[in-house]
């Protein structure tokens, strides 16, 4: 039988009346409550509460402009950059408030690591793009470390093979899956905890797109990582855990079996049956 | 008639075909607009194109041949005495002839010349008439012929589309052709002068003192055209006008695109870009009497002997005028920096300021550097500065305390009060200009072709 939530208008620390399904989890990492944001007048995401677990991978699904992107965005900070854009509410990572006024964000960043819609590559080689990340945080002393970390992360990547003979080539040359793979081993050369991926896989074909899913599997074992995804197939494959987001609004979370084979929310299933999104 | 009288009452005419065109497709319309091929006014306006456009050739071509035509008859009627002349003095004479005939000369006049003036008169007379009746006939038979092409299926349309489309051609040629022509007559002249001086001196010569003896017990006058004391201080200056514009334009352009808050922004960047708006003459006064004063008298407090003209103060105020060159241009490249590129080395925990130095300006680079050779070519070309500023010596230095000057200035001196055109005096300005334009058209295409490279990196 489907639970039909009525969406509270209700504010503030009170039960997630709206979410469904069991937002905790049982080896939590990143604990997030009562969460809002605010672009100006417009109100982003409102009062999500969410866990993210050790060594999980949680998918966050849901239409155009649901708020998904802007969510993973705040557990980095990376809001921080955009103009008007206002944060509220508790967002904790080991046990550190990472919106605490006295938090540095370089080090919560290189803890945080992210990967973007688009490849972006920087304007350097393939090694410079590996090495930029240990470099500006100091993680190495000598060059023949850095090399370790630029073939290890490439390594983890899946790049390796691809480029060991390529290293000082433009990190641009490469094709799309490839520069992406390239982020991700940027990404993880600073050794994060946590990866965020805003939909890693919409800009590559299907080949690259598999590449990229098979790494994502591999890495979980050694980070936390949250995707967000249009693609539902995509989600069902990589993810433990499944977040349906719906008009800045966290709906219903859980298993990812679960929200495939048997959704408890309405909107929910009407979203991954393709009655609209 | 006059041939003011005579354009209007062409443009009379044309409206008139106008409406007869227009009237006649209607005509054969028969009221149903639609059957026609084209609207109603096309029909008018192809027939006025065909009244005035065939009407205008011929006012044209008459009024360009006239003269030498009238000119040519004239003479031929001269006395035998007269026209056997050498042809400088016939030159002379039909200046007199013509003066005549416009009454401007008083006193005695001689009766063959004042027999040719009458002829002169006469035969304008004839030929004016003549036009006025040739072109309206050709006027009215071109209106009359296309109102008589004028039929449900004539394609009006397509003919006046065209006839536009000639037109634009002929406008964007013009510009086209006038540049070509500046570039030739340059090269010409200064093809001359390389006749009157070797090319190989011209270049590599060290001594430049344009005066040419005119007698020749004439001192001081030695005409040597070696013209790198020229190039060295024309890049002498440059180089102390990029030394300034660089670095303050290429941080003001990164503090206002990444620093700068959007309201200080809106407010900044117009300001900046008024110093591309002040006339140069201004900036030449201001770094006339003011930067070149205040640099003497700074220099002389320190101990250091500053010309009162030196190459420091022309190039501190054209490095100012640049300024809003390279900011806006290196402002606009460092904005065309993706924002993904700046995301991500946000995320990788860069600061700002790592991520501006190691990331943006490497990408943005090109671009910049593209906007800097924009840069120099136009301190190379510019000359209100130091012709005010920067002094006339032809010192061959490096010391930017003493008075050096330019290509642009030379070129102005060389010009400036009475010269005749076959000195290589003159004509050596015709040779710095081409050397001017070359070098300043090899900027523009490097700079360019770095420019549009890096464009397409990014879109």
């Amino acid at each position: 039988m489907k639970v039909r939530e009525r969406i509270s208008e209700a504010s503030f620390n009170r039960e997630y009346s709206h979410t469904v399904g069991e937002i905790t989890s049982p080896n939590s990492r990143i604990v997030c409550r009562n969460v809002n944001v605010y672009y100006g007048e417009k109100h982003a995401i409102q009062d999500v509460g969410l866990d993210i677990g050790r060594n999980e991978v949680i998918a966050l699904i849901g239409p155009s402009g649901c708020g998904k992107s802007t969510f993973i965005r705040c557990l980095n900070r990376m809001n921080d950059t955009i103009p008007g854009c206002r944060v509220t509410g508790q967002i904790v990572l080991d046990g550190q408030d990472i919106y605490d006024g006295s938090l540095d964000v370089v080090p919560l960043r290189a803890q945080v690591g992210m990967v973007f819609q688009k490849p972006n590559p920087f304007p350097k080689s393939i090694f410079e793009n590996v090495a930029y990340g240990p470099r500006i945080h100091g993680l190495v002393s000598s060059k023949a470390e850095l090399e370790e970390v630029v073939e290890t992360s490439l390594r983890r990547a899946g790049l390796w093979d691809e480029v060991k003979d390529y290293l000082h080539q433009p990190g641009t040359s490469l094709s799309g899956g490839q520069q992406q793979r390239l982020c991700i081993a940027r990404a993880i050369a600073v050794n994060p905890e946590v990866i965020l991926m805003d939909e890693p896989c919409s800009a590559l074909d299907p080949i690259a797109t598999a590449k990229i899913e098979q790494l994502i599997d591999e890495l979980r074992s050694h980070y936390t990582i949250a995707i967000v995804t249009h693609s539902m197939q995509q989600a069902a494959r990589v993810s433990q855990r499944t977040a349906y987001f719906h008009l800045g609004r966290l709906i219903e979370v859980g298993e990812t079996a679960q929200i495939f084979t048997n959704p408890r929310h309405q909107l929910t299933e009407d979203y991954i049956t393709g009655r609209f999104g | 008639m006059q041939k003011s009288t005579l354009l209007f009452l062409l443009v009379l005419l044309s409206a008139a075909a106008y409406h007869i065109g227009r009237r006649r497709s209607l005509q054969v319309a028969g009221g149903t607009v639609r059957s026609l091929h084209s609207l109603p006014s096309y029909y008018g306006y192809y027939a006025a194109l065909w009244c005035g456009i065939p009407a205008l050739l011929v006012l044209f071509l008459w009024t360009a041949f006239e003269n030498s035509i009238v000119i040519q008859l004239v003479v031929s009627a001269l006395p035998e005495e007269l026209s056997s002349a050498p042809p400088d003095r016939i030159g002379l004479l039909v200046n007199d002839i013509r003066n005549v005939a416009s009454g401007a000369v008083a006193g005695e006049i001689e009766p063959a010349v004042e027999a040719a003036a009458n002829h002169y008169l006469r035969l304008k007379d004839t030929s004016n008439r003549l036009l006025s009746v040739l072109a309206t006939f050709v006027a009215i038979t071109g209106a009359a012929y296309a109102r008589q092409r004028i039929s449900k299926e004539h394609r009006a349309r397509n003919h006046v589309e065209k006839s536009i489309t000639v037109f634009l051609i002929v406008c964007s040629t013009l510009a086209v052709f006038t540049t070509i022509g500046i570039v030739l007559s340059v090269l010409f002249e200064s093809i001359r002068f390389f006749k009157e001086v070797p090319i190989t001196e011209f270049l590599f010569g060290l001594d430049w003192s344009p005066q040419m003896a005119i007698r020749e017990d004439q001192v001081g006058s030695s005409g040597a055209f070696g013209a790198v004391p020229l190039f060295v201080g024309t890049l002498l200056i440059s180089l102390i006008a990029m030394l300034v514009a660089v670095p303050i334009g290429l941080l003001s352009a990164i503090y206002l695109s990444e620093y700068a808050s959007s309201r200080f922004r809106a407010t900044a960047k117009p300001l900046l870009e008024i110093l591309a708006g002040i006339p140069t003459v201004v900036y030449g006064f201001f770094a006339a009497l003011v930067v070149a004063p205040f640099v003497r008298d700074l220099g002389a407090r320190i101990g250091l002997d500053v010309s009162s003209e030196s190459a420091l103060a022309a190039g501190l105020v054209m490095g100012i005028m640049i300024i809003p060159f390279v900011s806006s241009l290196s402002d606009d490249f460092i904005n065309a920096v993706p924002q993904s590129l700046r995301d991500g080395a946000y995320a990788l925990g860069a600061t700002q300021s790592e991520t501006i130095r190691q990331v943006i300006i490497p990408a943005a680079l090109p671009g910049i550097v593209g906007g800097v050779l924009l840069a120099v070519s136009r301190a190379i070309g510019e000359t209100m500065i130091v012709v005010m500023a920067a002094g006339l010596t032809a010192n061959l230095t490096a010391n930017p305390l003493a008075a050096v000057t330019t290509v642009t200035t030379q070129i102005v001196t060389l010009l400036v009060g009475d010269q005749e055109f076959d000195s290589p005096k003159t004509l050596a300005a015709f040779a710095l200009g081409l050397v001017l334009f070359l070098a300043t058209l090899a900027l523009n295409i490097i700079a360019l072709h770095i420019v549009r490279k890096y464009r397409e990196q990014y879109e």
